[in-house]
């Protein structure tokens, strides 16, 4: 080097690409499998951020509570139960899809995975998981697809929870719904209505993208004829970048999916997940009217697994603007993305959702305490919940309303 | 007829709660067993020599490939290793039908098929994991074609049984009299819509956008007396093989052939897309990786021949013909889903 300064440009970043070249798109590679990704808050503003709830004095929905009870309501008096397309929760809380990435397939994502059982949390299992860690195990492997069903299977008490399966395009080669819909052994799952897909579109930290993970030599050499294997994107490290595609959608062709997956799993619940895309309000209508259960729609701050820098800081759109776009739904709308506390989450409740997933945040707290942490994040984010509805002078999260939420930019208020 | 005495179990296509099939020795002696499959054979005699004289050539259909068809109700494929590679026992002949055509005008096979089906078809008495399909395709048929000949065809094997086979007929209990109306005249035709209506005005809830349920079809077939045609399966319901109406769009250019009695579907058949781009966005549409279809859409991208054609499950023709209670009576080595057979 000869001392060149150049002021004004990220001198640190262009010297990583002239050094790395390709493998300069993503973030230093040596994070990979300890860290979850998604964007950070300064480079994604959202109006959920700067929004906030605004409670009123005068609560007729107090007074009708107050008569029901025959005394004066409390945050006590809160009930969250939600049914969240179709599967029953406890609370308007699901765990989202925990893909392929090595983080999630460890001991770690069992322990998310027993914890939202015992909870009683709908769990999403993602794309990949059944193509790449594989089906079924004769030993005790944690990261198949079925191991994680029967894990969190194991666990559930009561009426609540259920488990939603991812299926991407490749995964469709490996036929991952047809071995569930078909295997004895998810049969009381079925029987019992707590068996639902999810049709993935795309994700929130990169929408255009499929899903992405770092395999070694051997790893990837088993999956080169099903996706595309990248040597030049490892991050400066021995990884291969292993990459799905996302698919390609017109209306007709989600609408036509759609109805083949009720046609053909007439006892399991539709669900499609949405990337944050500029016609998801479009895309959602097409879904429901088709026959969905749920729409999920990931906000540009959702992410967990490996994604470009550039999809990270600045490709999709906020998920206050999903909201927005999608206006007031009358059916299922289910979103996620940087949730892991009360008051995040009842503005999203607020503005049309009706459930919201938790991601990397159920990740962060199984780390922190593997027997109890999603089990405590929970039970935080539930009494925080309950305290804000009933502020709001509302007393079960489907009373609220855009009314409840101030927005900056004025939009919202009443 | 040596042996055990035929089981008289007679309640046909309206039997309630499936039986299942009992040790292998006691199935493979039952003199049911062995008047059914005598049946069967000429059932598939009978088949052969009405198409042979109409010209068609008989075809093996491949028993492996890369890709088989998808067009089938939450059932799995049964993957095997390739050399390391993933294939496909067949679903169903249908990618090679079409593809044969190249070779010659019309053919026909009679063809095994895999499908794991999900376990709760394992009660509804008419489907099998393994099973064979009487498959056939001619080129430049319409779907009125392919109708008029899947009619002639059962009406030529059931004519053809009933005068050759009166004993074992007579043996398994079989009331020749319940086919009267069965060879009187063309079969009798209803829209999916219609069917869904019918349905809906029974009590029977069914979507207007996916496949007749097993339950409504059975609802269906014990009201007919006679065999009928189902038309206009909405798409969604069907593989992207089946041909979208160019005038009806999310309409296919397909139908069903139902048996009277409770017995069911029969026959399942279509015209055929032949177009490549049509063909590659039916694919997505049915949510379906073009890339793995690499063998047939390479020849689409060349051409090939538009056509109409059917498979007529052969198991299914056995047990109606037989008036049999299940569909497993009517093979030696039944395989039923999620029982383990040998």
């Amino acid at each position: 080097m000869s001392g060149l300064s150049a002021p004004g440009l990220p001198e640190g970043p262009i010297r990583a690409r002239a050094r790395d070249g390709v493998a300069g798109a993503f973030p230093p590679g040596a994070g990979y499998g300890h860290t979850v990704f998604g964007a950070t808050p300064a480079a994604s503003p959202d109006p959920l951020d700067r929004a906030r709830l605004a409670p009123p004095i005068f609560m007729p929905e107090r007074l009708e509570k107050l008569i029901e009870l025959g005394r004066e309501p409390t945050y006590g008096d809160v009930v969250l139960d939600t049914v969240i397309g179709g599967l029953s929760s406890p609370l308007p809380v699901y765990v989202s899809a925990l893909g392929s990435t090595e983080v999630a397939g460890s001991d770690l994502g069992l322990a998310v995975v027993r914890q939202a059982g015992r909870l009683g949390l709908p769990l999403v299992v993602g794309e990949n998981v059944g193509s790449v860690g594989g089906y079924r195990s004769s030993g005790p492997a944690a990261t198949t697809l079925l191991a994680r069903i029967e894990a969190y299977a194991a666990e559930l008490r009561g009426p609540h929870g259920g488990v939603v399966v991812q299926q991407s395009t490749e995964d469709a080669d490996s036929e991952i719904w047809n071995l569930l819909y078909s295997d004895p052994a998810v049969r009381d799952l079925l029987d019992s209505g707590r068996m639902a897909f999810e049709l993935k579109c795309g994700q929130g930290a990169k929408p255009g993208l499929g899903g992405m993970t770092m395999l070694d030599a051997d790893g990837a050499a088993r999956v080169a004829g099903r996706y595309v294997v990248d040597a030049a994107a490892g991050g400066g490290t021995a990884l291969l970048l292993r990459s799905g595609t996302p698919g390609t959608f017109t209306e007709e062709i989600l609408r036509q999916q759609i109805r083949l997956m009720r046609n053909n799993y007439p006892r399991a619940r539709v669900w499609v997940k949405l990337p944050p895309v500029r016609d998801v309000r479009h895309a959602a209508v097409a879904a429901w009217s088709a026959g969905a259960d749920a729409v999920t729609v990931d906000g540009a701050e959702a992410g967990t697994g490996w994604a470009p820098v550039a999809f990270l800081e600045h490709v999709g759109l906020p998920l206050g603007e999903c909201l927005a776009r999608l206006g007031s739904p009358s059916s299922c709308v289910l979103v996620s993305g940087r949730m892991w506390e009360g008051a995040r989450a009842v503005k999203s409740l607020a503005l049309g959702a009706t459930a919201v997933g938790l991601g990397r945040a159920a990740l962060v707290a199984a780390d922190e305490a593997p027997r109890d942490g999603l089990v405590n994040l929970v039970a935080c984010l539930a009494f925080e919940m309950r305290m804000l509805i009933s502020a709001l002078g509302k007393y079960a999260p489907d009373r609220l309303g855009p009314e409840d939420v101030w927005a900056a930019t004025g939009s919202g208020t009443r | 007829m040596g042996g055990a005495a035929v089981t008289t179990e007679r309640s046909g296509g309206d039997q309630g709660e499936a039986r299942p099939p009992g040790p292998l020795r006691e199935h493979l002696t039952s003199a049911t067993t062995r008047a059914a499959l005598r049946v069967r054979q000429g059932i598939m005699a009978a088949a052969r020599e009405y198409l042979t004289a109409r010209d068609f050539a008989e075809l093996q259909a491949p028993i492996i490939g890369p890709v088989t068809d998808p067009g089938v109700r939450g059932a799995k494929q049964v993957d095997i290793d390739y050399y390391g590679q993933r294939y496909k026992l067949m679903s169903s002949a249908i990618l090679y039908k079409q593809a044969s055509l190249l070779t010659f005008d019309r053919i026909f096979c009679l063809a095994p098929n895999i499908r794991l089906e999900p376990p709760e078809t394992a009660s509804t008495g008419r489907h099998l994991v393994e099973f064979h399909q009487i498959d056939v395709e001619v080129a430049g048929a319409s779907r009125e074609d392919a109708m008029e000949l899947a009619q002639a065809l059962v009406q030529h094997v059931i004519r053809t049984v009933i005068t050759t086979m009166a004993a074992e007929l007579e043996a398994l209990g079989r009331d020749t009299g319940a086919f009267t109306e069965t060879l009187a005249g063309p079969f009798d035709r209803i829209t999916h819509a219609e069917a869904t209506e019918g349905l809906a005005a029974l009590g029977h809830g069914q979507s207007r956008d996916s496949e007749i349920t097993w339950a409504g079809e059975r609802v269906l077939s014990l009201k007919a007396s006679r065999p009928f045609l189902v038309v206009d399966y909405p798409k969604g319901s069907r593989g992207f093989y089946d041909r979208e109406s160019r005038t009806r769009p999310g309409v296919l250019r397909n139908f069903d052939l139902i048996a009277p009695e409770g017995y069911g579907e029969l026959c399942s058949g279509s015209e055929r897309e032949s177009e490549y781009a049509t063909l590659v966005t039916r694919m997505r549409e049915t949510g379906e990786n073009p890339a793995k279809y690499g063998w047939y859409l390479d020849l689409a991208r060349e051409g090939i021949r538009p056509s109409a054609g059917f498979g007529l499950g052969l198991e299914r023709l056995t047990r109606y013909v037989t008036g049999l209670a299940h569909v497993w009576q009517t093979t030696a080595y039944p395989k039923l889903a999620g029982v383990i057979s040998p």
